[in-house]
């Protein structure tokens, strides 16, 4: 996010007590979602009326240790990845690509790749899955294709943000003082972009770690990954203190990622 | 090499997978539902998967209320998340990380929350003591969970899109209005709110594309019939009766019909929004 002064101003008459009011019902409305999730993952018992649970236990965080849940965690860290990767550096290309070329051309290209999100995602899938099994490329590659795609609007996007305000000055100095274009590449370019390189990877890795219906339809069962999991325990009945844990374990690795990315470089230049 | 030629062989990784899967699927899909691409037996021409008993109509039809409606609650929430943000004081920034922390939060899992929150002995009926008027809003007609869920998570995302672009001019323009005896209700209804609009416009056009074809929510806090687009589409598709693949395109392709739809007036609409160019 971007830095912004934020203003303290009491209008003239203005009423006291609308903006705590106003605050508190934003926080409310943020947070309420999150306690029934956090209480359930913890209850061992917590029967209708009750509005507190009567015993706790940490049998539902203990079910993520089992080994069909810690392999479908890796699964899912793998396509979060093997999506992350190819998206990251076919977009950073890209835009590099797109500010190269003359208006008309960079135009239709920045079209083409950020038209899958204009298709729904299970409309993405269905159509390319008859195609995709009459190629015979097995699940897996399949699921990484077509969420690279998804996942390349995205990357485009941030990199397109960053390179508009990035200087081909440093690349030309830095050639000028004899660095070669491996050098300018090591020492300048990738250091500059890295931020953006972050942000774009993260949300490639979200593409491929919480993705449910490009799994579902194209993996046909052979993939399963821990949204897979979760979305079985969330449409079964009773199922409540799996739901939550599985669900705390989706969101857990992701906030930590991105409290990592909010954390100022330690390579900030003078 | 020409720059030009250079320049398309560096982006063609990327745009050659997009444009091969987006033509492809769009095409297959366009075949199945007419029949002339079967799993099975011979092709034959038909346009039956296209009016089955008005039966795609009225998931369509139920697909564009809950993006209207998850659209309409998501915008009007994400502004005042970010008017709050915008011009108050240490709260407003606990109140900005909170909300871009939920963003990356799979639908998946809110729609899993929301369960837990607000079905019939949820959380919230269990704090208001099981009344017997509580609303049916999980599995209920008014699909009032999964617009929540939606509302919810895209709120956070408009309220990150609106925060980043008015972050600049918001604060002296607010100032400035204050200084001029403007008051809180006026800052935000005659300095925000015309300032947001053009971000509001597009962020509101993403959310409903986003919500309409949106899986999740839908099935998990839908009722089991009617069907909105998706479900329907992903029940057809898994369906044993191979009959029901025409069907299941059809329905697929209905949703990129409206989202292509709802783009071009969104785009139409927000060109004549003053102060967008």
């Amino acid at each position: 996010m971007q830095a912004y002064q934020p203003v303290r101003l009491r209008a003239a008459g203005g009423t006291g007590i609308t903006r705590p009011l106003l605050g508190g019902l934003l926080f409310l409305w943020i947070l309420l979602p999150l306690v029934p999730l956090i209480l359930w993952s913890v209850a061992a018992e917590w029967r209708a009326p009750d509005v507190l649970p009567g015993a706790f236990s940490t049998d539902g965080l203990a079910a993520l240790l089992r080994p069909e849940v810690l392999t479908a965690t890796g699964a899912s860290l793998v396509l979060g990845l093997s999506v992350a990767l190819p998206a990251t550096v076919l977009g950073a290309l890209a835009a590099f690509a797109i500010r190269r070329l003359p208006n008309g051309w960079a135009r239709g290209v920045e079209m083409i790749l950020l038209a899958p999100l204009a298709i729904p995602p299970f409309a993405l899938v269905m159509g390319s899955n008859v195609l995709l099994l009459g190629a015979r490329v097995p699940a897996f590659p399949s699921v990484v294709l077509v969420l690279t795609v998804t996942a390349l609007p995205y990357t485009v996007f941030m990199f397109r943000a960053a390179l508009a305000s990035y200087d081909d000055q440093f690349e030309e100095v830095a050639r000028t003082l004899g660095a070669s274009s491996r050098a300018v590449l090591a020492r300048v370019r990738i250091p500059l972009l890295a931020r953006a390189t972050a942000r774009a990877a993260f949300l490639a890795f979200l593409v491929g770690w919480s993705d449910y219906i490009t799994t579902l339809l194209v993996g046909g069962g052979q993939l399963l990954t821990l949204p897979l999991v979760l979305g079985s325990a969330a449409s079964a009945t009773g199922n409540e203190q799996l739901t939550a844990a599985l669900s705390l374990a989706m969101i857990v690795p992701p906030l930590l990622l991105l409290a990592l990315l909010a954390v100022p470089g330690p390579r900030r230049r003078r | 090499m020409a720059p030009r030629a250079r320049a398309l062989l560096i982006a063609a990784p990327a745009v050659l997978p997009v444009a091969l899967v987006l033509t492809g699927a769009l095409v297959a899909a366009l075949l199945q539902s007419l029949g002339l691409l079967p799993i099975i037996g011979e092709p034959e021409f038909s346009t039956a998967a296209w009016d089955a008993d008005g039966e795609l109509l009225l998931a369509t039809g139920i697909s564009v209320y809950i993006a209207a409606a998850s659209t309409v609650l998501s915008v009007v929430v994400g502004f005042l998340i970010a008017a709050y943000v915008l011009t108050s004081g240490v709260s407003s920034r606990v109140l900005a990380v909170l909300s871009a922390a939920s963003v990356p939060i799979p639908h998946l899992v809110a729609a899993g929350a929301m369960g837990l929150l607000l079905s019939d002995a949820g959380f919230l009926a269990r704090v208001f003591g099981m009344p017997s008027g509580f609303p049916g809003l999980v599995g209920g007609r008014g699909w009032g969970a999964a617009i929540l869920e939606f509302g919810w998570k895209e709120s956070a995302f408009v309220a990150l899109v609106l925060v980043g672009s008015m972050a600049r001019s918001a604060g002296g323009l607010c100032e400035a209005a204050a200084t001029l005896g403007a008051s809180a209700k006026q800052r935000m209804l005659h300095v925000l709110l015309p300032l947001a609009l053009p971000a509001l416009g597009v962020s509101a056009l993403v959310v409903f594309v986003y919500t309409l074809g949106s899986y999740e929510a839908p099935w998990l806090l839908g009722p089991v019939s009617p069907e909105p687009l998706p479900v329907r589409a992903v029940r057809l598709f898994g369906s044993i009766d191979l009959t029901a693949r025409p069907e299941a395109m059809a329905t697929a392709l209905a949703s990129v019909v409206v989202g292509l739809a709802a783009i071009g007036a969104g785009l139409l609409l927000l060109r004549r929004v003053r102060g967008w160019r």
